[in-house]
């Protein structure tokens, strides 16, 4: 199994080198796979271990990783575009950020487009004004397109200057571009003017006003509330001019300028400035989410307030999905990122609070699905959304007419029942023939009555699909249930790991077994869980059996540990029950490997045949 | 923008008194104790000339949120209006009435009212806010035009 699956990764690793060679533009692609390898280095978060099957490769990044990524692509477009928009106001980091947001980050469409057209790119991405500044036109009507779509042929004298400043591009990307043009922050100098706001119709004559480049002069008050607005009540990152038309959107600089008062400054209300610096750092997570989005192999945690982004190239095609379950974890623990927490998650060491950000990179789903694939995970919480509580009444509420199986609920009235579809007459109790009621040779209150079983045979086979999914729904909730009672379990085996330190002469570095008993009991649970969705969709067959064999070993061995760790705790049998307890973890945490890794080199070798059309596998057989 | 809301509706309405487009008008609105609320206005706006929605004079109120200008005012025909982007409460569904698409700050009120009489005789088929005037207009436009003339005649100024 092992050697079969070490040839599909070296699989996967050659047809990536081959698929690299095919890019369409190949220099570029392997330097920046050159750079990720260098310094993606320094901010992996997750420990590499060897790697097993049924595990994926990925990196966590940190929001000030993803933000070197980014910085990495604003260079690469500088370098390109250098000669060319430095002609533009503002710095060139900032018109690159600017393009590359507009274009989704898509490095190559920005260069073709560009090449294109220059000036019809720079419009539309807002860092430049359509044509010479025109005052406000009439309003906008709903939905009508501002950015003009020109298509200027371009001449050959300007393309062979783009290529010179590709050559010289290259040098300008090493420099770092933090070295911004200073923003146009001007005082109205023009005061005999008299400048009003025509925002806030404030005209006092020290009044200090900001514009981009389209000089649309506003108050800096008016400024900051309006950005401030946008980031937190919109959490738009695309910040446009306030002029009624202006397409123009804020470079970086512009609105860092706004919220983050310059060293010497007069200080201002002590309030504002933390909301105005709350709000920077806001607009810096808005960019790295927008990069994140924008990006197939990255995906932001999910979990609330993490800041964390995983990176893992080969979950983001759909195709991959139908081989491998992409569970990721984003390296963070407990529910907020900031110091003080990470003291209460010590203390809540054993509960919830620490639990690690773990999530499916592939899909939606909350935690861990393993073993079963996406796909079909999604299907199984479909149906069991909308058929669970459908199936469970019909269950126990209805019965099936015995001639015609129309389903029937008995709401009120005799035993003697008529269908309504087929007119047949029989009786409730028995389920067998009224006819057999009626007469002198009653026999209902008798067992065994030949057409009574007969009927109730008749039912039973219709209604086998019904108890089918019924079985696998239980069987799976009760898991789910288990789990969600871990938090109890936990603060249980905390006070007896306490009471064990008290009666015993164990440390609390010798009880922490059943910390680790518990621990792979909660994550065999989960496990355990999904592979009842998974067998109610395996078709059957002898690599169904070969499933749920290792499936009930694991579960019979959870089962027996759960017990263990839920027994009265006595002070001389505390050694041997370190004994069970060790060697049971150990145990199952060997059946749960095998379950996993079985399932995860089954999707890799194509093994598993399932009973419905699931998308990106052949259709069963019999459908 | 808290602060600068009134102090803006203020001014807004110094400049409307100043000079405004003609057929229109715009007022705050009086509370019950016969005190004047910024916050809410009551306009009138006329039909274009030439157009199905000549002599009509269309009410509607304005209401301003807290953070005006940040925020757009909403905008509401009462009655509510038949027409293919007018809701059937009544509110007006246009671009630079969404702060999410076309607000801007400085959009003045003067501009709002323009943009909606322009709104009435050009209807955008790719946003519809209500569908019996959405189907009459993609389907029978001289049915459409009668109705919208006959609601024109309701609405003329006494």
């Amino acid at each position: 199994m092992g050697s079969d699956y070490e040839y599909s990764d070296d699989d996967g690793e050659y047809y990536d080198d081959e698929e690299m060679f095919d890019g369409t533009q190949d220099e570029d692609d392997s330097g920046d796979d050159v750079d990720m390898d260098n310094f993606g280095d320094d901010f992996k978060v997750a420990a590499k271990g060897k790697r097993k099957s049924y595990e994926v490769e990925y990196e966590s990044l940190s929001q000030q990783a993803v933000e070197k990524l980014m910085q990495r692509d604003v260079d690469h477009i500088c370098g390109i575009f250098g000669v060319d928009i430095k002609k533009l106001r503002g710095s060139k980091a900032d018109t690159a950020n600017l393009l590359l947001r507009y274009m989704g980050w898509n490095k190559e469409r920005l260069i073709e487009k560009y090449m294109d057209n220059a000036t019809s790119v720079l419009v539309a991405a807002g860092v430049t004004a359509s044509e010479p500044v025109s005052p406000p036109a009439a309003p906008v009507r709903t939905h009508s397109i501002p950015a003009p779509n020109s298509s200027t042929p371009r001449r050959a004298t300007t393309r062979g200057s783009k290529l010179l400043s590709l050559a010289s591009g290259s040098k300008s990307a090493k420099s770092p571009p933090s070295t911004p043009n200073p923003l146009q922050r001007q005082l109205s100098k023009k005061a005999d003017e008299a400048f009003v706001c025509q925002i806030c119709f404030n005209d006092a004559p020290d009044l200090q006003t900001l514009s981009l480049s389209c000089e649309h002069a506003f108050c800096t008050e008016c400024w900051t509330d309006y950005i401030v607005s946008k980031i937190r009540d919109e959490s738009e990152h695309s910040i446009r001019c306030m002029a009624e038309g202006c397409a123009l959107v804020a470079p970086d600089h512009f609105i860092r300028d706004v919220l983050i008062p310059e060293p010497g400054a007069p200080v201002g209300d002590p309030a504002k400035e933390e909301l105005n610096s709350k709000t920077w750092s806001r607009l810096q997570e808005l960019f790295a989410r927008h990069f994140v989005g924008c990006n197939s192999s990255l995906k932001y945690c999910p979990y609330p307030s993490c800041t964390n982004t995983v990176s893992c190239p080969s979950a983001a095609s759909k195709s991959s999905l139908t081989t491998i379950v992409p569970t990721v974890s984003c390296g963070a623990r407990g529910i907020g990122g900031s110091a003080q927490d990470v003291s209460q998650s010590q203390h809540f060491s054993l509960g919830l609070q620490g639990k690690e950000h773990k999530f499916c990179f592939g899909c939606d789903i909350e935690g861990d699905h393993r073993p079963v694939i996406c796909g079909v995970a999604k299907m199984w919480l479909r149906k069991c959304r909308d058929d669970s509580e459908t199936a469970n009444w019909i269950k126990s509420n209805t019965k099936e007419c015995s001639a015609c199986q129309s389903t029937i609920e008995k709401n009120g009235g005799c035993n003697h029942m008529t269908c309504k579809k087929c007119k047949h007459e029989f009786c409730w109790v028995c389920m067998g023939p009224w006819s057999e009621h009626g007469t002198a040779w009653y026999s209902c209150n008798r067992f065994d009555e030949k057409t009574g079983v007969d009927a109730r045979d008749a039912q039973s086979k219709s209604r086998a699909s019904l108890e089918r999914y019924l079985h696998y729904y239980n069987r799976w909730a009760n898991h789910e249930q288990s789990a969600k009672l871990s938090l109890d379990l936990y603060a249980k085996t905390e006070k007896k790991m306490e009471e064990m330190q008290i009666t015993s002469a164990l440390t609390w570095i010798e009880v922490q077994f059943m910390k680790k008993a518990v621990e792979e009991v909660d994550k065999c649970r989960m496990t355990l869980k999904w592979t009842y969705a998974m067998a109610y969709y395996l078709a059957k067959g002898n690599e169904k059996e070969l499933f749920e064999d290792n499936q009930r070993d694991l579960e019979k061995a959870v089962e027996d540990l759960s017990e263990l760790l839920e027994s009265p705790i006595e002070a001389d049998q505390i050694p041997t029950l370190r004994q069970q307890v060790t060697n049971k973890t150990v145990y199952v945490q060997k059946r749960n490997e095998i379950v996993l890794e079985d399932t995860a080199n089954g999707f890799l070798e194509d093994r598993w045949r399932w009973n419905v059309s699931v998308p990106g596998f052949d259709d069963p057989e019999d459908a | 923008m808290s602060g600068i809301c009134r102090t803006r509706l203020a001014e807004e309405r110094k400049q409307w008194r100043k000079d405004h487009p003609f057929g229109f008008y715009a007022k705050p609105a009086k509370a019950s104790d016969g005190s004047m609320n910024l916050m809410e206005w009551e306009v009138g706006i006329p039909g274009k000339a030439k157009t199905a929605w000549e002599g009509g004079l269309f009410k509607l109120v304005m209401n301003f949120p807290e953070d005006y200008p940040s925020k757009p005012p909403k905008c509401k025909f009462t009655p509510p209006l038949f027409h293919p982007n007018v809701y059937p409460s009544g509110t007006v569904c246009l671009s630079i009435l969404d702060e999410e698409k076309s607000w801007k700050p400085a959009i003045t009120i003067k501009q709002i009212l323009l943009g909606i009489q322009d709104l009435l005789d050009n209807p955008n088929v790719n946003d519809p806010a209500q569908s019996d005037a959405y189907t009459m207009f993609k389907n029978d436009k001289t049915a459409y035009e009668r109705r919208i003339k006959q609601q024109a005649r309701e609405n003329i100024p006494k």
